[in-house]
């Protein structure tokens, strides 16, 4: 009478606590391939107002016929406060990323006004199966690149402030669309090997692989380590680039696939 | 007030982290401390299991339904319930179709949300309330005002699974995401509600001279973690750098003794341990 009702299936008898599936071969499916998803830079790009915003607007508008692009907006000065006070606060990671999800999202809704004449469209993460839709009525959507981790994200040896911030939700939803390479529109022409703001001397890395880059173990990226780490084992989103958006060309340039800033491969 | 600075081309806010790398070490070491506020302590999760218990029917569920009516005049408690054998038929359809790991994240929560709304339909009557995320902070309302919240367990990780170490499907699963639902409001005790004794050194299902652990630390437990698990692996690594949580207790729901024997604070099936520096 206490038997457990089951459905036949090849996992039926699984305990799902890891990752493995025996018996799939498993060949995993590019959901939306052309779409290339674009990071834009809180602190690098909207901290700066309209003299870095407008230029970089007019490049996607030019584009947008071209290329389907997915923006994703990065936060911020107002999410390193907020970080910021809750550290101070000593509230959880999880708060914190909950906390830090509003500002994204925030440069997103502004980023929408600015394109809502070009097609700019406002979604949230529960919106990302209507990409098709927005595409094909010629929209740009427009949404955070915060990952919807939330409260759901994972405390962590080094500090208070979430892994998983926006760099890693651009990565994430280039994965799952099947994009092989998303775009990281930042102030800086690449990765360098220390923070070139507060060292002259640091040096631009071209192109470097992600498990080279991990050995290397620099103090300071312009990128957060679990992207580079997840680089290692994904499917399809196998480069990353990191582009300078203050330098006029360089987005056009980027999304027709020429090399602009730095690469960063799966190697 | 805070005062803004715009000297770089950037406009900034003052605060600790102004102009800062977030991605830079020196940085994320500053907001380290040992201690970090307890938003819930007092509060504790129940998790049930989806293929252990729900899919066994009347005779498993009802037993331990009871019990639950009893220990919540007692113990302030948050339910969680998972999926059990339709999240299994759900993986085996969405992998033979190749969907991308991130697309299968998406899909399975679907199956533990039913099993959600079965329970509350049994449990309405003793004020039970199936949570939608987006009503997090009201649970000190249901708390405080004796209801009995009934969690989605599958963490919102959805399309934006990370891609996962050693296979195709999800690592972060039902038992990981009542983990980080009990570690960020600072709770201290989990109780996981399964078809076995506890943790076994392999599969008790499979394997008759599996041997039991009854009470082990984490750290203990990680030296030796067996290839076949009663929780998500996921879990045991979150745990390693969390905060609150001290105690992770599965118990036998068919024994339903098992889980009021727990919830009075003793030991019964499995107690996994861990000695944390302490919310404030």
């Amino acid at each position: 009478m206490l038997e457990r009702k089951t459905i036949e299936s090849t996992l039926a008898g699984s305990t799902l606590t890891s990752s493995r599936a025996d018996g799939f071969d498993y060949t995993p499916e590019a959901m939306m391939p052309d779409v290339q998803v674009l990071k834009i830079g809180g602190q690098s790009v909207m901290d700066r107002g309209r003299a870095a915003v407008f230029p970089i607007l007019d490049e996607i508008v030019a584009n947008k016929d071209k290329h389907k692009m997915l923006l994703c907006c990065g936060g911020g000065t107002r999410a390193r406060h907020i970080y910021s006070v809750g550290s101070e606060l000593e509230l959880p990671t999880g708060v914190l990323a909950a906390l830090g999800g509003y500002v994204p999202r925030q440069n997103a809704r502004m980023l929408q006004m600015l394109l809502a004449k070009h097609g700019g469209i406002f979604m949230m993460h529960d919106d990302f199966e209507k990409l098709p839709l927005y595409f094909k009525l010629g929209c740009i959507p427009i949404m955070t690149g915060m990952p919807p981790f939330g409260y759901w994200e994972k405390p962590h040896a080094d500090g208070r402030i979430p892994q998983h911030r926006t760099d890693a939700g651009v990565f994430l939803s280039a994965e799952v669309l099947g994009q092989k390479r998303a775009i990281f529109v930042k102030d800086e022409d690449g990765l360098y090997d220390d923070d070139p703001k507060k060292n002259k001397g640091a040096k631009l890395i071209p192109e470097i692989g992600a498990r080279e880059l991990l050995a290397r173990d620099l103090p300071d990226l312009i990128i957060e380590r679990v992207v580079i780490e997840y680089l290692t084992r994904a499917k399809f989103c196998k480069e990353l680039m990191i582009i300078n958006g203050l330098v006029p060309g360089n987005l056009t340039r980027a999304l027709e696939g020429e090399h602009v800033g730095t690469i960063i491969h799966r190697d | 007030m805070s005062k803004l600075v715009a000297d770089d081309g950037r406009t900034h806010i003052v605060s600790t982290l102004m102009r800062e790398s977030l991605v830079d070490r020196r940085v994320v070491q500053k907001t380290r401390t040992d201690t970090e506020f307890a938003i819930l302590p007092h509060v504790t999760l129940v998790g049930i299991g989806g293929q252990s218990i729900f899919d066994r029917g009347k005779g498993a569920l009802l037993p331990i339904v009871e019990a639950i009516t009893h220990l919540r005049k007692k113990h302030p408690m948050v339910i969680g319930v998972g999926g059990g054998t339709r999240v299994r038929h759900t993986l085996s359809v969405a992998l033979d179709l190749g969907l991308p790991t991130g697309g299968i994240a998406q899909l399975v929560g679907a199956m533990e949300e039913a099993n959600a709304v079965f329970l509350n339909a049994l449990l309405a009557k003793h004020g039970s309330i199936v949570m939608q995320r987006e009503h997090f902070w009201e649970l000190p309302l249901y708390i405080e005002s004796n209801m009995l919240p009934i969690a989605i367990s599958i963490p919102p990780y959805h399309f934006w699974e990370p891609p996962p170490e050693d296979g195709p499907l999800p690592a972060h699963g039902s038992d990981f995401g009542l983990f980080i639902h009990a570690e960020v409001l600072g709770m201290k005790r989990i109780i996981f509600v399964k078809d076995e004794d506890g943790l076994y050194d392999k599969d008790p299902k499979k394997h008759a001279d599996a041997k039991l652990f009854e009470k082990i630390e984490l750290d203990d437990l990680l030296e030796r973690l067996p290839d076949e698990l009663i929780l998500d692996r996921a879990l045991f690594s979150a745990w390693k750098t969390a905060k609150h949580v001290e105690r992770v207790q599965i118990v036998n729901g068919l024994k339903p003794d098992q889980l009021l024997a727990a919830m009075a604070g003793e030991d019964a099936g499995t107690v996994i341990t861990r000695t944390v520096k302490g919310g404030s």
